[in-house]
């Protein structure tokens, strides 16, 4: 099928670390509690975050939360590979659970919409890539 | 880091490490236990051998299949019929179990000769069945047979044959695990691309990770058959071996048991760009939300909406019936692997339980992180756990149930904590809207069987009391209930005995004809 490059083991066991440290601290309660809510539906519902490696966690965060993030701003999302469809699957389930669930978002404006996404985004990858203690994280192979 | 150390495990200082109690304020970046390790000296594991994984679990499910280990009759016996993986075949592949039944003489002159033997015996004593995978075990491995070797010999004799070969001796890693890692990429590896499979449908999918116990497999193939959708294959309860040759031709990988099938469908997309899609077949919610997502893959949404809200019409009074019963009953989670964090957040939304321990025998740490992200504040999470332990944390936690495997169950059952069997289900399936509904049924009648309370009695004494054997359920479970529940006309479940032999009655004409859009080529 097309659009998927086969990758080298070691080069994509190899990814840069994005986060040194939680990027929601710092933020006002807010702002915290709204990610966090954000977060704990992730965490209760969801699976896709779980991928057995960290490379393959961080494709699929920013696939996922990319296409959520553009689903909420209500701009158009291309999926042009089985990939990229079965991403925007799982984003078509959160944004309407989101939308569901968290009735401040109606409210906010786009830009400030994105800012929070970044910033859940940001989370995410820091409780499941960056900051994890799951050691198989880098193992080479599947 | 919230490290529990049993007081049974101070002896064994590393096993601190591998058990975490969940606090207020903590997440996976400061609470997750070691996992995947070779299991500690001194500290007596539950886990199975690699070559079980292998087997047991993933290999002897595919139905039309004879299912031979070539080593010593005790590996064999051991991962025999205990799993209750059902096919629509008659259970062919539970019945009968083949061993080569290596002895101490062919340690040491060899057995490849036995081996090939017992394949020509075992081939002509069911001449219907021409398929075979053969299991290397620990004696085998270390007397250097070459099974692969045997296995082509025998397939240039009798060409109407096709056998696998399975290299994972029980010493092939730290547990059960390790068997499915090397019998899932030992598939794709021999197998996937070697037969080319007829596409009947636009939308085809492969179910992977799914065993079928108890049926689980057959009601969520009668959904997606409701759908339109060819299940091309099932990795592998109730699924055929030839089917599961051409995994290569499906546009979707939906992928239930990550644990121990993860493996294939990662390869398989990388390999032939097939998209995995986690799903979860349990649970309302999670279940609906499967169906839908695949739905949404397919642009057919509305087919999975139909049927997400006729199951729901019929099943979720049932299921709401038990969990008004159930608020609160305290649980503890201690499967294998996966039912960890399929059930530890959808027993608690919809049942009202409270899961107060997770733990898994063979379990990797990403099976904890979603374990733990599931679970709830003070939860207790132990990894490849000693019976000892065990029984500390039962004591400790003193749980209304446990839902485990049935070594640690008997342990369970011992002490009067009454047990559901996590694997093999009591009276499945599990899956579906019905099957969660039966789950239900079962929690409830393992937390208030009056079995267990007269468990606790010695009836050699004459001193115990007579007039208090006989309890109903009005007794039992709805003394405290709110008047409303009360006075519910429902009495639960209301489903057949058996709901599979429903499904296995259906015929194509029983399902909706969609009409096909394109062409098998085009709709990839
Ligand atoms: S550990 Fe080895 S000898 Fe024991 S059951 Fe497994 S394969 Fe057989």
């Amino acid at each position: 099928m097309a659009g998927f490059k086969k990758e080298k083991p070691t080069a994509r066991a190899n990814y840069p670390k994005l986060h040194a440290s939680d990027p929601l601290t710092g933020f006002d309660a807010e702002t915290r509690e709204k990610v966090s809510f954000m977060e704990n539906y992730i965490m209760k519902n969801c699976l896709w975050q779980f991928n057995s490696r960290g490379w393959d966690r961080r494709k699929q965060n920013e696939g996922i939360l990319g296409k959520t993030t553009k689903l909420l701003l209500g701009e158009e999302v291309e999926n042009e590979t089985p990939l990229e469809k079965c991403y925007w699957v799982d984003a078509v389930l959160l944004s309407r659970a989101f939308r569901e669930r968290c009735a401040w978002l109606a409210g906010m404006g786009k830009d400030e919409v994105q800012a929070l996404m970044k910033i859940l985004h940001a989370r995410i990858d820091w409780l499941t890539i960056d900051g994890s203690l799951n050691e198989e994280l880098t193992v080479q192979n599947y | 880091m919230p490290y529990h150390e049993f007081d049974c495990s101070k002896v064994i200082p590393e096993r601190k490490q591998h058990a975490v109690v969940k606090g207020e304020g903590e997440d996976l970046t400061s609470c997750l236990p070691k996992g995947y390790l070779n299991t500690i000296p001194g500290s007596i594991s539950e886990r199975g051998c690699a070559y079980c994984g292998a087997k047991h679990v993933i290999g002897t499910p595919m139905k039309d299949v004879i299912h031979i280990s070539h080593g010593p009759v005790g590996c064999t016996y051991d991962t025999w019929q205990t799993k209750r993986y059902i096919s629509d075949n008659n259970n062919f592949q539970l019945k009968y179990t083949f061993a080569t039944d290596v002895k101490e003489k062919h340690i040491v002159f060899g057995a490849e000769s036995l081996l090939k033997q017992n394949i020509h015996e075992a081939f002509d004593a069911f001449p219907e069945i021409k398929r075979m995978t053969i299991y290397q075990t620990c004696a085998t491995a270390l007397i250097g047979d070459d099974i692969n070797a045997i296995a082509d010999e025998v397939m240039a004799e009798r060409p109407d044959v096709d056998i696998f070969v399975c290299n994972s001796p029980g010493f092939a890693g730290p547990s059960q695990s390790g068997g499915h890692h090397k019998i899932n990429i030992a598939w794709l590896n021999q197998k996937v691309g070697t037969v080319e499979p007829e596409i009947t449908s636009d939308y085809v999918i492969n179910y992977v990770g799914e065993y079928n116990i108890q049926g689980d497999q057959e009601v969520m193939q009668d959904y997606f058959k409701r759908m339109g959708i060819q299940v091309l294959s099932t990795f592998t309860g109730n699924g055929s071996y030839d089917d599961l040759r051409a995994m290569h031709r499906a546009h979707l990988n939906v992928l239930e048991c990550a644990r121990s099938a993860e493996y294939i469908c990662d390869e398989l997309r990388a390999r032939y760009g097939i998209p995995r899609l986690d799903i979860d077949g349990f649970g309302f919610k999670a279940l609906g939300d499967s169906l839908r997502k695949i739905g949404l893959f397919f642009g057919i949404e509305d087919r999975a909406e139909a049927i997400i809200a006729a199951e729901t019409a019929r099943w979720k009074p049932e299921l709401d019936w038990y969990a008004a019963r159930l608020k609160g009953k305290r649980v503890c989670l201690w499967p294998g692997g996966s039912k960890l964090w399929h059930w530890a957040n959808a027993i608690q939304e919809e049942m009202g339980v409270k899961v107060v321990s997770v733990y898994t025998k063979f379990g990797h740490q990403g099976d904890m992180e979603k374990g733990i992200a599931r679970a709830g504040v003070g939860t207790l999470a132990i990894d490849d756990p000693n019976e000892l332990e065990g029984q500390e944390a039962l004591l400790r936690l003193k749980p209304d149930v446990i839902f485990t495997g049935k070594r640690p169950g008997e342990v369970a059952k011992k002490m009067r904590v009454p047990y559901l069997n996590a694997h093999a289900y009591h009276n499945g399936p599990y899956k579906g809207f019905e099957g969660w509904v039966r789950f239900a049924r079962d929690i409830y009648n393992a937390v208030y069987s009056p079995m267990h309370q007269l468990s606790g009695v010695d009836i050699s004494k004459d001193d115990y009391a007579t007039d208090k054997g006989f309890v109903t359920r009005r007794m039992l479970s709805d003394a405290s209930l709110p008047e409303a529940d009360r006075a519910s006309p429902l009495t639960g479940y209301t489903g057949k005995f058996d709901p599979i032999e429903a499904l296995r009655a259906k015929t194509d004409a029983d399902y909706p004809q969609f009409a096909r859009k394109s062409s098998p080529q085009a709709a990839e």
